[in-house]
């Protein structure tokens, strides 16, 4: 883990890239998360809604966004974390994960506030939100 | 509308949901986020915790297999399933959720707003241990498209 002293604001977050989400992938997060909705795994349900087939459930990204974070910063000290899903995304899609440091202040424990996007190959933006963590 | 606004304040029943081991590797699985916090109880004592950890997202299977599901939630909401999108999602951490924690969680809907080319309704959910300690709390706002 990074030292609190060593952090500035501007920091990167290490960035993570993920394997292509794939259908496999989202049938097994819809088992593992209970979302069963059908717009994750039935192709004419994604087509009827408008999103032109299956697109993978928002809550993966922010769950993938997730990992990135704890890859950087232990578990226990994650305070906050929030996240906007922007785009759909598709099988396919290869989602990178990076971050970056915007405020540190210390009272009782340094605390510093980061932003944060998941974007796909072509840069498109998925998801993007902040989280604050303790030190 | 109106009967959807009038909503606004209502909590639904809580419901509960016993965290395994099994189900929080298989979550940590499907994402692919294989940390020994999540899979291996020795190394996650030996890093300070009492046992398997969940990953930050967990309280979405919380929602989802203890909780009414997605069907039964958008008829609670009286939302059209085939319009609805996830919008935002916000946790605060409060504690660690380990495994062997019954975990209960109540959630009530805090604002609704119609805006032009849709519905934003948001919810918030404590979550509370057996022990009666808060873990954590989740914001999310859902879209239903016109």
């Amino acid at each position: 883990m990074t030292d609190f002293e060593k952090i500035n604001i501007g920091d990167q977050m290490p960035s993570l890239t993920k394997e292509p989400i794939s259908e496999i992938q989202l049938a097994k997060y819809a088992g593992a998360s209970g979302d069963f909705n059908p717009l994750h795994y039935m192709d004419a349900f994604g087509k009827a809604a408008g999103q032109g087939g299956i697109i993978a459930h928002g809550m993966l990204i922010m769950g993938i966004m997730g990992q990135a974070v704890t890859d950087w910063i232990p578990n226990r000290n994650l305070k906050r974390f929030n996240v906007r899903f922007a785009s759909v995304t598709r099988p396919g899609d290869t989602i990178t994960v990076s971050g970056k440091v915007t405020g540190k202040s210390f009272e009782s424990r340094g605390l510093i506030t980061c932003d944060i996007a998941a974007v796909d190959q072509n840069g498109q933006v998925k998801a993007s939100g902040s989280f604050e963590a303790w030190f | 509308m109106e009967e959807r606004s009038a909503m606004v304040g209502t909590s639904f029943p809580s419901y509960s949901f016993m965290v395994e081991k099994g189900k929080i590797r298989e979550f940590a699985a499907a994402i692919g986020d294989m940390k020994d916090i999540y899979l291996d109880p020795e190394k996650a004592v030996g890093e300070g915790y009492p046992g398997v950890i969940a990953p930050p997202t967990f309280g979405t299977v919380i929602d989802l297999w203890g909780g009414p599901g997605f069907m039964k939630l958008c008829e609670n909401l009286r939302l059209n399933p085939v319009k609805v999108l996830h919008g935002e999602q916000e946790y605060q951490y409060l504690e660690s959720i380990t495994a062997g924690d019954e975990i209960t969680a109540t959630t009530t809907i805090t604002n609704f707003t119609e805006k032009k080319n849709m519905y934003l309704i948001t919810m918030e959910t404590v979550y509370v241990n057996q022990r009666k300690e808060e873990v954590q709390k989740c914001r999310q706002v859902v879209v239903e498209l016109k």
